[in-house]
């Protein structure tokens, strides 16, 4: 409210008694006004504002702007917004992000409104988790996904290669992807996309193995072994022509767009499930979802179900209770489910996701199959990533590049990997 | 209003008597009120915009600062931590220093040939100053950046047009050997405000200089080096400063074409790149504060450097 008072001081002040008398009756006969912030597509913004609307014709007297930006744009615009104390009351949050912000105290903790206006009782118990930093609830999750192989069906058809199954291992992938090359059905096509900067992909394969990219206590949870092992794997794919090589995979700027399957590169890519629908929307061919590959036919719990993002109320909102029931709304309302869709990942509420399946078009569909059905290569939820982590990742891909390019071999890539991340980490 | 009114001070007061304070305030108001009324706005932008968040900004690299929370003083710690364990810091100067060696003289001759070439009366001149400025207005832009990066990609223009000669290029804006030179090209097509600057300097030079050096028999290129370049001196001296200083803030291309990253392997790591890295992906805005103030003392020891070296090459008599 901060922007009423001083508007309404400037104006007294001032000579513009006249605007005064303008403005004075829309500023005072608001109740109350939400200010959202969210990253996403144009799609995402749509499905938003309906439900806003939605929410203000329940709540009469309720004013809600609404606002979005795109993924790489949006943490620089969120950190201004909340250093120049005028952070939006509802922040769309990421895993990723929640512990830094909820350590430096821009979340409202939201204990207090569990059972009265947050009714997210059917809630996983580990999606609640997830949203915990320090004991404490700042977020709540807007749906879960989990990190999946975009794979081009027309491709591995014209090329006879059958598609990659829930048990296909790295070795038979690797097999795949060269056969797709060999067969030369398009110009400068390439079995895979090269996942060696790929964090998520990573930490899928280091699970496997029974570690994790960080431990609890925000550490590095894998050695300069793990990390040559895995760069080697990739050098031979590169060699065997298996995945794309360096200097295309160096245009994924990691969004759907430049990803090397949308720029008609290459037959997979590495993201996560939610995703689906973006990446159909701009590739003509049919995509799939697939399981990540297996560093052997035993492996099991790579991939985890992860709270795709979350809802957090600011800690300077000037009616948090308000926010906490605006979010509620947005996970629980089973009109608002319907027009969310599972854009945003598989929404946690079973009641909602009952409501919703009816309604749900073939690829939501798949997405919430593909989710759902993981099975045993689900394993636990890993504890959130530490400060550092976005630095950490960036840290991976520009590695990942120098083995790539050829600058590192793959044993100097995990020991460099190792040092730069612990360094980071130790930074905070 | 305070800083306003010593400003004022500070210009009027010198050659006043000096009169009671209170009469003083007075008369200065209604000798300059007017003008500082109308210098106004300017002020404010220039105190509000400007000067006050440098201040700010000076403050800041000395703590440490996440956004969020309050800022920590930690003394010159940040400073030190540039100039003892940043690697990343090494790289982005490195990178930008080759940029700024590169990008400004490739620039300035491009825009003094093409200068020369429209001095000499062609045909719908001011067209092609149009035309030849246009890149200048548009290239620090974001679609700009968004297109050259879809003329150099792999399957670029660019590789297209090297295909009709059967060469097959790499993807020049993601190959960590070439992607530098993408920005420089980049950069030199924007050749369009030094070159309108060397125009004009260039009709400043007397013709009958010229008809003198033909009478003497002088050949073109002669007349070129003897009379054009030395009488153009100031001229170059003026862009060279002006665009040694735009290429070390040069941020917009390398963010575009690199997503941000400044990669591959940092090779597009602009010293400004990494400076929004640091402020606004890492959240230590103190350290990058402290990175915007490295980055003014070496634009000032630069432009320092030129200005002390300018008096063996810039000629100001005619």
């Amino acid at each position: 409210m901060t922007h009423r008072i001083s508007r309404r001081t400037v104006l007294a002040g001032g000579a513009a008694l006249l605007s005064y008398a303008a403005f004075a009756p829309r500023a005072f006969s608001q109740e109350a006004r939400l200010r959202l912030l969210w990253w996403g597509s144009q799609t995402r913004a749509d499905r938003t504002n309906k439900v806003s609307e939605l929410f203000k014709k329940a709540n009469p007297g309720v004013d809600i702007n609404g606002e979005f930006l795109g993924w790489s744009d949006y943490w620089p615009r969120l950190a201004t917004q909340v250093a120049g104390g005028n952070a939006p009351d509802v922040i769309q949050m990421d895993y990723r992000y929640i512990v830094e912000y909820a350590r430096r105290g821009a979340l409202a903790p939201l204990d207090s409104y569990l059972g009265s206006v947050l009714k997210v009782e059917d809630f996983d118990d580990v999606q609640i988790k997830g949203g915990s930093v320090d004991g404490k609830l700042y977020g709540i999750s807007l749906g879960a996904n989990s990190t999946a192989m975009m794979v081009n069906t027309v491709a591995f058809e014209e090329a006879g290669v059958d598609l990659p199954t829930p048990s296909t291992t790295w070795e038979e992938l690797a097999r795949m992807g060269v056969e797709i090359t060999k067969a030369g059905k398009r110009k400068g096509y390439f079995g895979l996309s090269d996942g060696s900067g790929v964090e998520p992909l990573l930490e899928n394969w280091l699970r496997q193995r029974g570690k994790a990219l960080f431990t609890a206590d925000g550490k590095i949870a894998y050695d300069a072994n793990d990390g040559a092992e895995w760069f080697a794997m990739w050098q031979k794919m590169r060699e065997d022509k298996a995945c794309v090589p360096a200097d295309i995979q160096a245009l994924d700027q990691f969004n759907i767009e430049t990803s090397p399957l949308s720029l008609g590169k290459a037959a997979t890519s590495y993201a996560h499930s939610n995703q689906l629908v973006g990446y159909q929307a701009i590739n003509k061919d049919k995509i799939v979802l697939k399981s990540h590959a297996l560093i052997n036919k035993d492996a099991k719990g790579g991939h985890y179900r992860k709270p795709s993002m979350f809802f957090s109320v600011s800690a300077k909102s000037s009616d948090p209770e308000l926010g906490a029931k605006y979010v509620n709304f947005f996970v629980k309302d089973p009109e608002a489910a319907k027009i969310l869709g599972v854009e945003r990942g598989v929404p946690e509420s079973a009641s909602v996701r009952e409501a919703l399946a009816p309604s749900l078009d073939e690829l939501g569909r798949a997405a919430l199959d593909y989710v759902s059905g993981l099975g045993s290569l689900v394993g636990d939820l890993p504890p959130p990533p530490p400060s550092g982590a976005g630095e950490a990742e960036l840290a991976l891909r520009s590695v990942a590049e120098q083995v790539a390019f050829g600058q590192l071999d793959a044993k100097q890539g995990g020991e460099t990997l190792v040092n730069e991340v612990t360094q980071i980490l130790s930074r905070g | 209003m305070a800083a306003v009114q010593d400003s004022a001070v500070a210009i009027g007061g010198g050659a006043q008597a000096r009169p009671a304070a209170q009469g003083r305030w007075a008369s200065l108001w209604t000798k300059h009120g007017a003008g500082y009324m109308f210098l106004l706005p300017w002020l404010i932008g220039f105190f509000g915009l400007t000067l006050g968040p440098a201040i700010a900004s000076l403050y800041l690299s000395f703590t440490s600062f996440d956004l969020i929370r309050t800022p920590e003083w930690v003394g010159t710690a940040n400073y030190v931590r540039i100039a003892t364990a940043d690697p990343k810091f090494a790289a982005a100067m490195q990178v930008t220093f080759l940029y700024v060696v590169l990008s400004v003289p490739f620039k300035l001759t491009f825009a003094l040939l093409v200068a020369l070439l429209l001095d000499r009366g062609v045909k719908g001149l001011t067209f092609y100053r149009a035309l030849f400025y246009l890149p200048s207005l548009l290239g620090g832009s974001v679609a700009i950046a968004v297109l050259w990066r879809q003329l150099f990609a792999g399957d670029g223009l660019i590789n297209s047009l090297l295909a009709q000669f059967g060469i097959e290029g790499p993807s020049w804006i993601s190959h960590p050997n070439y992607s530098i030179w993408t920005l420089v090209v980049l950069s030199v097509w924007q050749f369009g405000s030094p070159m309108i600057i060397f125009l004009a300097g260039l009709r400043q030079i007397p013709t009958d200089m010229y008809e003198a050096a033909s009478l003497d028999g002088a050949s073109k290129f002669r007349q070129f080096y003897k009379i054009t370049l030395p009488l153009l001196t100031p001229v170059i001296f003026f862009n060279a400063v002006v665009q040694t200083i735009d290429a070390f803030k040069a941020f917009t291309p390398a963010f575009i074409i690199s997503g941000g990253t400044g990669g591959p392997i940092n090779s597009t790591l602009f010293y400004t790149l990494y400076l929004y890295q640091e402020a606004f992906g890492n959240f230590r805005m103190g350290y990058a504060s402290a990175l915007a103030w490295i980055l003014v003392l070496i634009i000032g020891l630069f432009t320092a450097f030129s200005f002390l070296t300018s008096r063996y090459w810039v000629h100001y008599d005619d």
